[in-house]
């Protein structure tokens, strides 16, 4: 009885993760979608940029940027946001 | 029966770990989804199976199961019930397990939390994490196993308990905190690694290892300081930082990751540095792993014990293959790399960022030859040459000046290049601010070091307030804010940039502290009841001595009567001295140490050590040191971690 108890746990504790563990490799073969994962990335990309023109529009209103450094910084990261969100929208 | 449970949960989890490796360099080979999931859920059940054995061994601590030589060792049935669980850390194998559990809930968090993001990095990131793991189960499954049974063949009364230096709150938090900075940097590396492995040279990754580099310096920041503040309260000696090797050990991947923190931002923000971000954050990984190597190994000690040791080659061997397979794997994406934009001018916010990581690299070399010196010298000439503070000191203390002067410098600093009027515009008022504090700190006698740190502390603090009066001007101009909207929706908008500048000011305020030592005074004397001495304008008078035992300690109390140059009464103080075990019928088990008291203020602290007692002529041996401005270290790194939870907080877009 003792035996059960102790290695009992044991084996609960050994069987339900390996059980836990293999459970995917029951499921068909699935390949995945390259398209659904570059949505993600690409998502993420355009937070950044949106970000990225915010702290830019930030460090020329304090002065840390001179004027055409800004237009040309901010023109060039509109740029990349409207190519980000073609991408986006041709997926 | 339970040591048996804790063993074979640690014999799992080797196991799993070699299969998570398996089954992901399957899954990228074949890009069969199902291997994918196998080596998540795989990773999942290493931590698993580490945290019951870290459970398992805690409460074995906690029931005092003497069976367990590392129970025996490191408790007694009297060490209390806090110290019986900080014993997890105190010894070798308890404390490699602890840092595999803390790597364990690391890798339990990035896994869960990256399950349905960055796919193609994911892969190659549980796999580098899980090889760490499997490194530390290896340690912990046949080098130093913490469920090895106690070495005898009778059964153990009483263990031989924690060290008393360690029976203390601070250095009960300060390993745990240290190891959560020290593991923490597990995570961004294994993203490097995995952007390496994957030619992903995009800024992405570095956006998501952005907060837990900071949690990770944090956390190693937090160490070192609550590491100073246990060395300032219990060793006596009355210092915070003594440039040992275990200190040198942690404040090295500091030094680096510091750098690698402030260049990320150019990588994020210009697209530069890949290389140089690479570099940086490899050798703070592997000086987090060569830390742990360093107080683990008892290589400082002598280079016979590190041969004789079995854990230091295993530790130096995996070293050495992070570095081979890092570096090694840098040198074929160097192409790769090679980052589209260059820096366009030495006056530039860009080419400041990068001075200051030259520097901090500088300083860390430094160190580490300072700490290894005793070891190369032993091995090339046989003799041990040890290098002590005053090397450290001589070396560090003007790289850190330089550090503080570009601590100010760089965020005066324009994007690209900064115009010969906006040089003017920035520098006119901090430069000033440092002239003024310069002639004012000359007139008051000071000189050297003292002058330029003070000097360059008010530069800062003066750069630090421009950047918040040209923030907030700005945003009263642009949306008509009041000054105190502007400033917290400015904060709150532009965490990362005005938390870093908050911890600027706690770093301004730490080296305030650390001029102070150029003050300090002591003296050592010994009194009799009645009896007084002075030390840098102050009277201790003896007014008693008495004894008392305690639970796991008897004590002599001294008490001090303190009072000013004009004799006014200024506090009591009542060091203490101990014997811990005192019960013990073999006397060179007993260990006798000194509870110091401390008197602090803003300005100084009054420091009291009880060294000895004669307790037949009643005579009490007592140090004093008076140490200024050392309070202002604390101060300040309660601002940096105020600063640097600001800059880490998470963004509500995000």
């Amino acid at each position: 009885m003792e035996f059960i108890r102790d290695y009992g746990l044991i084996l609960i504790f050994f069987i339900l993760p390996v059980i836990f563990v293999i459970q995917p490799l029951f499921l068909p073969r699935i390949e995945e979608e390259d398209h659904i994962l570059d949505r993600g990335a690409l998502k993420r990309k355009k937070l950044i940029l949106y970000r990225q023109i915010k702290e830019l529009e930030m460090e020329f209103d304090i002065g840390n940027i001179n004027e055409d450094d800004f237009h040309a910084s901010r023109t060039e990261l509109k740029q990349e946001v409207s190519s980000v969100i073609a991408q986006l929208n041709s997926k | 029966m339970t040591p048996i449970a804790g063993g074979a949960a640690l014999s799992l989890a080797f196991g799993f770990s070699v299969l998570t490796v398996v089954s992901l360099i399957l899954y990228t080979r074949s890009g069969d989804q199902r291997l994918f999931w196998v080596g998540q859920r795989l990773s999942l059940a290493i931590s698993f199976f580490v945290f019951m054995a870290t459970f398992i061994l805690t409460y074995q601590l906690m029931i005092s199961n003497f069976d367990i030589d590392y129970v025996a060792r490191y408790t007694s049935l009297e060490t209390p019930t806090m110290y019986k669980i900080s014993a997890l850390w105190a010894g070798q194998s308890g404390s490699l397990l602890f840092w595999l559990f803390i790597l364990s809930i690391f890798a339990t968090i990035t896994v869960i939390q990256n399950q349905n993001k960055h796919h193609g990095l994911m892969p190659w990131v549980i796999i580098t994490l899980a090889v760490t793991q499997m490194f530390f189960l290896v340690l912990t499954n046949f080098v130093t196993n913490p469920f090895m049974p106690t070495d005898a063949d009778f059964v153990v009364a009483n263990g031989n308990g924690l060290n008393p230096l360690l029976q203390n709150v601070t250095m009960a938090i300060h390993p745990p905190t240290l190891y959560l900075g020290y593991v923490g940097f597990s995570v961004p590396f294994a993203f490097a690694f995995s952007a390496l492995m994957n030619k992903d040279t995009s800024s992405l990754w570095i956006q998501s290892i952005r907060r837990w580099t900071l949690v990770a310096w944090l956390f190693l920041s937090m160490g070192i300081i609550l590491g100073g503040w246990w060395a300032y309260q219990e060793l006596g000696w009355g210092g915070y930082w003594a440039w040992d090797p275990v200190e040198n050990a942690s404040f090295m991947p500091w030094l680096t990751a510091t750098a690698f923190v402030h260049s990320i931002i150019i990588q994020e923000k210009k697209d530069m540095l890949r290389v140089w971000n690479m570099v940086l954050i490899i050798l703070t990984f592997t000086l987090c792993i060569f830390g742990t190597f360093l107080t683990r190994s008892g290589v400082m000690s002598s280079v016979h014990s590190f041969t004789a040791s079995s854990l230091g080659p295993i530790f130096l061997s995996f070293v050495f293959v992070i570095m081979i397979v890092s570096f090694g794997l840098m040198y074929l994406r160097k192409d790769d790399l090679r980052s589209p934009r260059k820096m366009e001018s030495f006056t530039s916010r860009e080419s400041g960022f990068l001075f200051n990581n030259m520097v901090f690299v500088v300083m860390c070399f430094a160190v580490f030859w300072g700490t290894l010196f005793p070891v190369f010298s032993e091995a090339v000439r046989g003799t041990k040459i040890t290098v002590g503070p005053p090397f450290f000191n001589q070396i560090n203390i003007p790289i850190g000046l330089i550090l503080l002067a570009l601590t100010g410098i760089g965020p005066l600093l324009a994007w690209r290049k900064t115009s010969k009027e906006s040089l003017i515009r920035n520098f006119t008022f901090p430069i000033m601010g440092g002239l003024i504090g310069a002639a004012i700190f000359l007139f008051l006698g000071y000189k050297g070091y003292v002058v330029i740190s003070f000097s360059l502390c008010v530069f800062v603090t003066a750069t630090i307030l421009t950047e918040f009066a040209r923030g907030v001007k700005a945003r009263t101009n642009k949306f008509n804010e009041s000054i105190v909207l502007a400033l917290g929706r400015m904060v709150s908008k532009n965490r990362s940039r005005y938390g870093g500048y908050i911890v600027h000011l706690g770093i301004v305020l730490m080296f305030v502290g650390f001029t102070g030592h150029a003050f300090d005074k002591e003296k050592e004397f010994s009194l009799m009841v009645g009896e007084s001495d002075h030390v840098a304008g102050y009277e201790f008078e003896l007014t008693n001595m008495s004894e008392a035992e305690r639970a796991n300690h008897y004590a002599w109390i001294s008490e001090l009567r303190v009072t000013d140059h004009l004799g006014q009464f200024v506090t009591h103080l009542k060091p203490e001295k101990r014997v811990y075990f005192h019960k013990n019928p073999d006397v060179n088990r007993r260990q006798p140490h000194s509870e110091l008291d401390i008197y602090s203020t803003m300005n100084k602290d009054i420091y009291s050590i009880f060294s000895a007692v004669d307790n037949e002529n009643g005579i009490a041996f007592i140090k004093i040191m008076v140490n200024p401005l050392v309070r202002w270290v604390w101060i300040g790194g309660y601002i940096l971690v105020f600063g640097t939870m600001i800059a880490m907080w998470p963004r509500k877009d995000s």
